[in-house]
């Protein structure tokens, strides 16, 4: 379905419990039981969040366990931070200088 | 104003209050001239545009990096209610008004509805602008909606969670 990279990641960052998902593991590995347990979600449920957080390259779990631990893969999410910033960024910058503008612009009405 | 079978995604909002009164940030926010002076990001020069300020009419700006690249966009103008309420469909452009894709993100939406308003909040205006995705594919939609969530609540925790975790592998 996604074509680029960058798109699988948001498309993977869109659901709020993937996104826990990912807050919890970066507290370190966890498993498909683990995870289940505070998001109050079946076990298969889980699974199906966690392919495809898998398939954006955002985790990864473990194969030599029986109980395969998942662990977060960053890299994915700190490049999606970096395109997303810039673009809030942008109209804070905006909104700053509209500030800025509009200050200047009422101490010329106030001269005239 | 949303149309009949319209889709639109989930909203994402700014808020700021500015110290100037309502008829002076409405002038700003909707005359070529003052938005020349805040519409272009650091280091981008404003390229002049124009401007024609009526429902159906079209603002196109450009804006000209250090590298001679020039980026255009177009706001279309939906609803104009002096001066309170702006609704402006947004698209990147070309030089020609062309409708373009994200330069970065091909199922970034190709249409997104911004809606602008102004309000009295004690001496100043408080100006609160949301934008959704308008008539995204569902892959578009979850790209708005993805980027988004992220910035508005999603990033603030996860990212200072991986900031930790980053430090800790290092």
């Amino acid at each position: 379905m996604h074509t680029d990279p960058l798109s699988a990641t948001f498309a993977a960052l869109a659901d709020p419990t993937r996104r826990a998902i990912l807050a919890r593991l970066s507290t370190g590995e966890a498993t498909v039981t683990e995870l289940s347990e505070p998001f109050n979600i079946t076990p298969p449920a889980v699974t199906k969040h966690l392919k495809i957080l898998q398939r954006a390259g955002l985790i990864v779990q473990g194969r030599e366990k029986q109980w395969r631990p998942c662990r977060l893969q960053p890299q994915p999410l700190k490049e999606a931070a970096d395109w997303v910033e810039p673009y809030r960024q942008l109209w804070e910058q905006r909104l700053d200088r509209l500030e800025d503008y509009l200050r200047e612009l009422q101490i010329k009405r106030r001269r005239k | 104003m949303t149309r009949p079978q319209e889709r639109l995604s989930k909203p994402f909002t700014i808020t700021r209050v500015f110290d100037a009164p309502r008829d002076l940030v409405w002038q700003a926010l909707t005359q070529l001239e003052h938005l020349g002076r805040w519409m272009s990001p650091a280091g981008m020069e404003p390229v002049p545009g124009s401007l024609d300020l009526r429902v159906g009419g079209v603002y196109h700006y450009g804006m000209k990096a250090p590298n001679g690249q020039i980026m255009w966009g177009k706001w279309t103008f939906r609803e104009i209610v002096v001066p309170e309420r702006l609704v402006v469909v947004i698209n990147f452009s070309d030089a020609e008004l062309g409708v373009t894709r994200h330069p970065m993100s091909p199922t970034w939406p190709l249409s997104t509805l911004s809606t602008t308003t102004l309000t009295d909040e004690g001496h100043g205006t408080r100006m609160s602008l949301q934008w959704q995705a308008l008539d995204g594919n569902d892959e578009e939609n979850v790209t708005f909606d993805g980027a988004h969530a992220g910035m508005t609540q999603g990033w603030g925790y996860t990212m200072d969670q991986l900031a930790r975790y980053l430090a800790r592998l290092q």
